[in-house]
């Protein structure tokens, strides 16, 4: 039995079609490790078993991600059946907007921003130093993603600070990379 | 045992390890709380913090985190009915149908008295096995460790959810993961790809944050926040009648909780489902299910805090973590230069007891500051999420780099954060990765020894009658939901009167 293709099926297809493929590359690296020496087991066995192990399952999970005739249950899902399978579905949201109002367009777009501003801070690390590059990433979410008021957002971004810096530098001593300001 | 007990009280009573259990219970509850955090990021995001420390100290106040978050997250399930913590889920179904209600906090105060009760009774249990098991996995060689590891793996992808092939090749990932780097009895270095920095292979701390913390906080950004029921002080009084009514499911899920938390891989979310699906089936109040019944919220919060402490039969006895947290407790204890397992009863029985002890205080503590504070720790609720995550992830990045004071150790959480937002996306469950990347030294460890002392031949597995056992174990935890589910079904379809063509 199939059933019709949907969008998330087949991201999670795709996903595991990349693990499949990971795998698959894991083995052939593992063998270039060796695999059994000596009638003993070498560096290349469990990258090769667990590779394979890997492929296998997800290829086994894009052919089952299209079929449900071949419903396996964990021990978990079994309990969460037997202990929900007679109740009313829970309260759900009427629609997608969060208690901001938010859609889940927005939301998508909001976390897209927030990668690129962790990667964009972790690049400016070596340049600006630890802190300063968190206290712009700080401030920036709060004000351009969250469209907080700029004050409340400095002063909580300043508080936060303080306290990571008198934790970590002040109590721990770790030495945070300082850039172009010394700092 | 009475020896030992009064060592643990000497440890775990000094002002200074009181004193970081008290942070621990108060951080964990105010972490179990949060959104996007929880027991295992708590634990993780917090390890950095603690090198400095004594182990028995830290592993002390990291405890404290553990079961304080089973707390915490009680007060979000109950308030805005989302769970704090995974183990939580369940309590959602009368929790939050009691909150709207406007029994609130009479779902907060059982939930509170269940769990101290079930901490009790599951400690004394912990307290009374866990050496007699060590004492007898003394015993064990690599065969029956082997054997072992192969359970937890098996354990793990079964209490996970979701479908078992994908717990399989999530744990399979795992392992693959942990191969990275030197391994020791090995001189090639595996998959480093000419980068120095992975020679010693992917570090655990780094991963657990990047997976837990900040892929959490990318996928609660995604989900977006749900508004919070207010909980009042007057409204915590519990009548003695509903105290009464809930007795018998306390000590219930006490119990189960307990049997459950002991497998290896096995966590608490599964107990207090389990606890909960059989508290339905005989409770007399059982039409009220899913309505606000409130040996609905009892019960499963007893059996997932006891199944909290049962964690750490497998993982103090055997060195097999128990659940998520205690996996990354696991990882914790070897960052301290410990080795969990049979020998630490033997060898560390001040930080053993102590830790065991500590348990005891801190659930005194938690209930202290739980039946009348939890309105106060609701209000935390109120804290605008926009404030909230951007710490986290500065406190995670700060947290990994202090680890190593590398900047790769920074890049690794993105990395690992991205992937952890994934996984979540795709419905791909962590704990099993988080498992096989924690047993995976060991693991391959066993299977050198075992394949030398089989001379290759792996069939010395079954000679042992302990492994024998334990592979059976195994197997019936990775085929009997399945074979369970169809008979279910087979059932269900009968009783509608369906036959398959």
């Amino acid at each position: 039995m199939t059933r019709s293709i949907t969008g998330a099926n087949l991201r999670k297809a795709v996903a595991s079609l990349i693990i499949a493929v990971i795998g698959i590359a894991a083995v052939i690296g593992g063998f270039g490790y060796g695999f059994i020496e000596d009638g003993r087991i070498a560096a290349g066995f469990l990258p090769v078993l667990v590779g394979g192990a890997m492929a296998l399952f997800a290829l086994l999970d894009v052919v089952g991600s299209f079929r449900t005739s071949e419903k396996e249950s964990t021990l978990l899902e079994t309990a969460q059946v037997e202990a929900v399978d007679t109740l009313e579905p829970a309260p759900e949201r009427e629609s997608d907007l969060d208690i901001y109002g938010r859609s889940s367009k927005q939301r998508d777009r909001m976390l897209l921003m927030v990668i690129g501003i962790m990667l964009a801070t972790v690049l400016l690390v070596p340049v600006l130093g630890f802190i300063v590059a968190f206290a712009l990433m700080l401030i920036v979410i709060a004000v351009v993603v969250e469209r907080r008021r700029l004050l409340p957002s400095i002063l909580v971004s300043a508080i936060a600070l303080a306290a990571a810096y008198g934790i970590f530098v002040l109590f721990l001593r770790v030495p945070l990379p300082t850039g172009i300001l010394g700092i | 045992m009475w020896e030992n007990l009064m060592l643990g009280f000497s440890t775990a009573l000094t002002f200074e390890n009181l004193l970081w259990c008290f942070v621990g219970v108060l951080v964990g509850t105010v972490i179990g709380l949060m959104p996007g955090l929880g027991s295992t990021t708590g634990v993780a995001i917090l390890i950095p913090l603690t090198l400095g420390m004594e182990p028995v100290t830290a592993l002390i106040m990291l405890a404290g985190i553990y079961y304080g978050a089973q707390y915490g997250g009680t007060i979000t399930s109950v308030l805005i009915s989302t769970p704090g913590e995974a183990a939580s889920v369940v309590t959602t179904l009368d929790g939050y149908q009691m909150a709207r209600n406007g029994r609130a906090g009479a779902a907060l105060a059982i939930a509170a008295i269940g769990s101290f009760i079930a901490a009790i009774i599951s400690l004394a249990l912990l307290m009374a096995l866990a050496p007699p098991f060590a004492k007898f996995a003394l015993n064990f060689g690599p065969v029956e460790n082997l054997a072992i590891i192969i359970l937890g793996l098996v354990t793990v992808v079964s209490f996970a959810g979701g479908s078992m092939r994908k717990g399989l090749m999530m744990a399979a990932a795992g392992l693959l993961i942990s191969t990275v780097g030197v391994a020791s009895g090995f001189s090639d270095a595996r998959f480093t790809f000419g980068n120095v920095n992975l020679l010693g292979g992917i570090p655990f701390v780094e991963v657990m944050i990047g997976l837990f913390a900040l892929g959490e906080v990318l996928h609660q950004i995604r989900v977006g926040a749900a508004a919070p029921i207010k909980a009042r002080f007057k409204d915590m009084v519990i009548s003695r009648k509903e105290l009464f009514k809930s007795g018998p499911s306390i000590i219930r899920g006490s119990f189960i909780g307990f049997l459950l938390g002991c497998l290896p891989g096995a966590g608490s979310t599964l107990a207090s489902f389990m606890s909960y699906g059989i508290e339905k089936r005989v409770s007399k109040n059982k039409d009220n299910f899913g309505k606000g019944a409130i040996e609905g919220v009892a019960s499963p919060e007893s059996a997932n805090n006891a199944a909290a402490n049962a964690n750490f039969v497998p993982t103090l006895a055997l060195g097999i973590p128990g659940g998520g947290t205690t996996a990354v407790l696991l990882g914790a204890f070897t960052i301290y230069g410990l080795q969990p397992g049979p020998l630490l009863f033997e060898q560390q029985p001040t930080l053993v007891w102590g830790l065991l002890v500590s348990f005891f205080i801190g659930n005194v503590m938690l209930l202290v500051l739980n039946l009348p504070l939890a309105p106060v720790f609701a209000q935390m609720l109120r804290i605008p999420y926009a404030y909230l995550y951007p710490i986290i992830v500065l406190t995670s990045l700060i947290g990994a780099y202090s680890v190593s004071n590398n900047m790769f150790s920074v890049w690794l959480v993105v990395i690992f954060g991205i992937v952890g937002f994934f996984m979540k996306e795709l419905d791909l469950p962590i704990a099993p990765l988080v498992l096989g990347l924690v047993l995976g030294p060991l693991f391959e460890k066993s299977l050198v020894q075992t394949s030398a002392l089989g001379q290759g031949n792996f069939g010395i597995l079954f000679q042992s009658p302990i492994s024998v056992t334990i592979l059976i174990l195994a197997l019936l935890l990775a085929v009997g939901p399945t074979v369970i589910g169809k008979l279910r079904r087979t059932q269900g379809n009968k009783s509608k009167g369906l036959t398959h063509v």
